[in-house]
């Protein structure tokens, strides 16, 4: 909570010895892999771990984007596959939000209530239907069963955005009407600059999804020149070869860092963003 | 209906008309296909059998079905609220304008951004009644508490003892529970600034300004917490999966709904009772959240509304 | 760098038939694999193998499958071959095997059998595989056996488990001969070393047969004997199969079954100076039965609905030929399924012991996982079972009758489900065959 009275120096100090225990169990794994991805094959997996190699193994980055295939050819597929799912989820779920949030129709409620019942469908249940829906649109093969749908208004998205757009008064919106204001125009130039930081939390959410995705790759995609990076990080799990821990945690470390970095400033703009511009309240 | 009550519903709908097409497409479809599976003996690569009600008569008899039952329950049942509470307080703690928050900020929410296969291997050894470092913290405690009382217990064998193996679980589940954190963040951004003003003024202190000023104006996104949390709970599927290697546990104790239909769909060729199982957990889901949603609306403030 | 598939082909796929070839492999598996159809591409001008690496390949085969959009080549395991067949997912290759002149006699008859069902030759053997025991020489040295003495029945490997168990000064194990339950992968098929079956044609079902009794007692004497809590806990301190802390080579436990391929983690994870030996892991009456093994493949199929079945084909066999066979399975560091070895073959192989599981493979006691669609079912339950019973929780008395039962009715479920069908499935498979 943002506060507004200063806090105190006992305040701070407390504050900071419950975020530290914390950092101790939030920072485990990422270290563990990182100091994973640094070792020589011989010295992963020893359990206790030894937090740090004998010899530092710096080339087993570049060993690991070798072998996982086209590297910078996955990396393209999963930039393409994130940017039109992103656009799309954002689009698509505000859209949507906006009519379950600010327009009161008859039945509303209801179908509202029919948006959460959908995320109940027990996913194993529906797969076989949805895969012989692509494959007879004949998107099988290519990455339109993985972006597509994002144009379509997920509901957690829509759920989530809703819940953001009702806390927006009402009162902002009447203004905007008597000022002439269509429904349109109430949408996008009073509730969507509103709503930044919901919003991005929608599309980061939406890009982690799909940059670490595995499954929809996995079954639709039938060409190893469309693989994604989440797909090629299999290339290093093998039942009867072995796994090459190192070389595994050192992709997963490639993979893993963009999201870091992209939620580090993403984090920023929408939590700390929206409080010093002071749009609301 | 009046003239503006059409114009509202044609608004209505018109907005949420991307969502009406991928439901029809995406749910609507698929959920009457596989309610029409559930009548049929199916096993995915040849056509369905209609064998009338079957499917459902045998859910009733079948052991390992309630078994998963009960240990879905049981999962949702401590894991809703804990992962809700352990992840509010995080964001309460992480939304002081403190110098740093913004690397406290990513550090607690990177395990929900690496790829589950480290984090499953990593588990598997930090949960490990012998090696495992929880134990390794949890020992000196024990240690004290066997002096005082000259008793001899020792701390859990997590992933080992059935009856560990669910509080392991949920420890795990508290773990990558990044993503209500963020929302939660989020959330708070949301408070006006005023009305922590008018009740410093008043002379509230922390506490009273969490229950009385925070919580209520968060209602939405608590809401939309719980609910997410109710319906992830009820299809657990990924962490138990990952943790025990792809068994279900000892004992079987982390044979969840989800998983049992997950085997019973592609691992046993029977998909007709994979059908039927899964709309009787989207039922019994159905129900308890229309059940949370409509208690929920008496706590829920929208200021929008 | 695996060898690239594109849809911009290489020049030389240009005027053929490209043949997409799903498989499961990954790492120095999938080299070995790639060479092969390199070799193939090269062979000849008119088919081109488009190899795609595919994990969870299972799943994804069955989706395409389903869904009419099968790759032409696929790899699958010997145990699903039952189940895909009988659900009409994959084409019969009887005609293709007489045409191409390939016979029963060129394998060994256990791998051969892998790729029947009701009749029909479904697959044939990539890389296959039997299983040993494997032990550490130096344990035994250190417990005064002689480390060139395998076991030679259950009860001289018990008698050493006895030899080979230290407990510490808190009387916590830290090393143990022997334990059924690691690594624990064929718990479903012990009973194949007392002598029994989970299923007989003529019997059905035989998950509470004596044999089975037999084997269950044997499980039951570990936590009698060494205590479930103390089991428990000498488990617990097990690492990572692919990890230095594998407990065989940590020393934690001096016997383990395997297969072949353990001799890649040994080379990867094993202390420099590991010894280790391997022989056939010992029945309960060796006299009886000697040389008992489970036998499995990695296995080539034509999935139903292919869209180049003749070229698929062209391929399979190619690779059961003699030199690609050789060259993909020591590739792969397994042995051939062919009866015809080179001499090159042993002797490049740097495996030692490679032709103890080509010989066992031979044996008469080479038995497989059973040819029914519930297998994986029954293996669940019956790992469930032992699991139970090594918690020291349950006794086989408990277990097995209930679980005779369940899986009597899901195979009787499973028989039905058959019955339905068999007369249009047998003429479908009569005119492919004829065609």
């Amino acid at each position: 909570m943002s506060f507004v009275r200063p806090l105190t120096l006992w305040q701070k100090a407390i504050i900071y010895t419950l975020l530290l225990l914390g950092v101790a169990a939030f920072l485990t794994p990422f270290l563990w892999m990182v100091s994973t991805a640094l070792k020589p094959l011989r010295e992963t997996m020893s359990f206790p771990p030894k937090w740090i190699p004998s010899e530092w193994q710096w080339g087993n980055f570049h060993r690991a984007m070798i072998e996982m295939g086209p590297f910078w050819r996955y990396l393209g597929n999963t930039l393409i596959i994130c940017f039109l799912s992103v656009a799309g989820t954002v689009m698509s779920s505000a859209l949507a939000a906006y009519g379950f949030a600010r327009i009161r129709w008859r039945g509303r409620d209801t179908v509202f209530l029919i948006v959460l019942a959908t995320m109940m469908i027990p996913f194993p249940v529906i797969m076989v239907p949805i895969y012989t829906l692509f494959r007879e649109l004949s998107w099988t093969g290519t990455f339109r069963p993985l972006w597509v749908p994002c144009f379509l208004a997920g509901a957690f998205n829509v759920f989530l955005l809703r819940q953001f757009f009702m806390t927006i008064p009402q009162e902002l919106s009447e203004a905007a009407r008597i000022d002439g204001c269509s429904e349109w125009g109430i949408f996008w130039r009073v509730v969507l600059p509103l709503s930044r930081p919901a919003l991005l939390v929608v599309a980061l959410f939406q890009f982690m999804f799909s940059w670490n995705d595995f499954l929809g790759p996995l079954i639709y995609l039938t060409d190893q020149q469309d693989y994604t990076l989440a797909l090629g990080l299999q290339s290093f799990q093998s039942k009867s070869g072995g796994t090459s821990w190192n070389l595994l945690m050192a992709a997963s470390t490639l993979i893993a860092v963009p999201v870091i970095v992209l939620f580090f400033f993403t984090q920023k703009s929408f939590v700390e963003g929206i409080a010093t511009t002071g749009s609301k309240g | 209906m009046s003239r503006s009550d059409w114009i509202r519903l044609r608004n209505g709908l018109l907005f949420i008309s991307p969502w009406i097409l991928g439901f029809v497409v995406l749910n609507l479809y698929p959920l009457l296909s596989s309610f029409a599976y559930s009548f049929t003996d199916y096993s995915v690569l040849s056509d369905p059998v209609y064998v009338g009600t079957d499917n459902y008569e045998r859910l009733l008899k079948d052991g390992l079905f309630w078994q998963s039952l009960y240990n879905t329950f049981f999962f949702a049942a401590f894991s809703i609220p804990a992962s809700l509470a352990v992840s509010l307080i995080f964001a309460v703690l992480l939304n002081f304008e403190l110098p740093g928050r913004s690397i406290f900020r990513t550090i607690y929410f990177l395990p929900s951004l690496l790829p589950l296969v480290c984090l499953g291997v990593l588990w598997q050894w930090l949960l490990n009644g012998d090696i495992g470092l929880i134990n390794a913290a949890l020992d000196p405690f024990f240690d004290t508490f066997n002096r005082i009382f000259g008793t001899s217990v020792r701390p859990p064998n997590w992933l080992a003892d059935p009856a560990f193996t669910k509080p392991a679980l949920i420890l795990t589940t508290v773990w990558t529970a990044g993503n209500a954190v963020v929302i939660f963040l989020a959330g708070l951004q949301d408070v006006p600034r005023s009305l922590y003003e008018a009740a410093e003024i008043d002379g509230a202190n922390f506490f009273q300004k969490l229950l009385h000023v925070t919580l209520p104006m968060i209602s939405p996104v608590i809401y939309f917490n719980g609910i997410m949390a109710l319906i992830g709970s009820f299809q657990v599927f990924a962490l138990p999966f990952i943790i025990t290697g792809g068994s279900d546990g000892p004992g079987r104790s982390l044979m969840f709904t989800a998983t049992y239909i997950y085997r019973r769909a592609f691992e046993y060729w029977d998909m007709g009772y994979a059908c039927a199982i899964g709309l009787v957990l989207f039922l019994f889901v159905l129900v308890l959240t229309l059940l949370a949603h409509f208690i929920s609306q008496r706590y829920t403030y929208y200021q929008g509304e | 760098m695996l060898g690239g598939c594109s849809r911009e082909l290489p020049p030389e796929a240009e005027g053929r038939v490209v043949i997409d070839y799903w498989e499961k492999w990954t790492g120095f598996e999938a080299e070995a694999m790639q060479a092969v159809v390199d070799d193939f591409n090269a062979s000849q001008d008119r088919i081109y193998v488009r190899y795609l690496p595919v994990s969870q390949i299972d799943r994804k085969l069955l989706l395409a499958i389903a869904g009419g959009n099968p790759p032409d080549v696929a790899g699958m395991w010997s145990y699903a071959v039952a189940a895909y067949s009988e659900n009409n997912a994959l084409t019969p290759l009887d005609t293709y095997v007489a045409e191409a002149g390939i016979v029963e006699e060129d394998y060994y008859p256990i791998f051969w059998e892998l790729g029947l069902h009701r009749g029909h030759l479904w697959a044939l053997p990539s890389t296959p595989a039997t299983n040993a025991l494997h032990w550490n020489k130096k344990l035994f040295r250190d417990a005064g056996l002689d480390p060139d003495k395998p076991p030679r029945s259950l009860a001289e490997l018990e008698a050493m488990n006895e030899k080979l168990l230290l407990r510490d000064a808190n009387g916590r194990i830290i090393r143990l001969g022997h334990n059924p339950q690691e690594p624990g992968w064929w718990n479903a098929s012990w009973v194949a070393w007392f002598g029994g079956e989970p299923w007989t044609p003529e019997d059905g079902m035989l998950a509470d047969s004596p044999q089975m009794r037999e084997a269950f007692a044997w499980f039951e004497s570990y936590p009698e004997r060494f205590g479930g809590h103390d089991l428990q806990q000498l488990r617990n301190s097990f690492g990572n199969f692919a990890s230095p802390q594998n407990p065989f080579f940590t020393g934690r436990v001096a016997m383990t079954l395997q297969g072949p391929w353990l001799y890649n983690f040994i080379k990867d994870y094993a202390p420099e100076d590991f010894e280790w030996g391997v022989a056939p892991f010992p029945s309960l009456d060796p006299e009886r039965w000697p040389g008992v093994t489970i036998a499995e493949s990695d296995q080539l199929v034509i999935p139903a609905g292919a869209k180049h079945p003749e070229e698929a084909f062209e391929f399979i066999r190619y690779v059961q030929q003699q030199g690609p066979m050789e060259k993909l399975c020591l590739g792969q560091k397994k042995f051939s399924p062919l009866v015809e070895v080179s001499d090159a073959f042993y002797a490049e192989h740097p495996n030692p012991y490679i032709k103890v599981f080509a010989d066992l493979a031979a044996s008469p006691n080479a038995a497989r996982t059973s040819p029914i669609t519930i297998w994986n079912e029954y293996r669940n339950e019956m790992t469930n079972a032992v699991d139970t019973v090594f918690l020291g929780d349950a006794t086989a008395e408990d277990l097995l009758p209930p679980l005779q039962k369940n899986m009597v009715e899901a195979y009787d479920r499973a028989q039905e489900r058959w019955e339905r069908v068999a007369e249009q499935r047998e003429e479908e498979w009569r005119q492919d065959v004829e065609e």
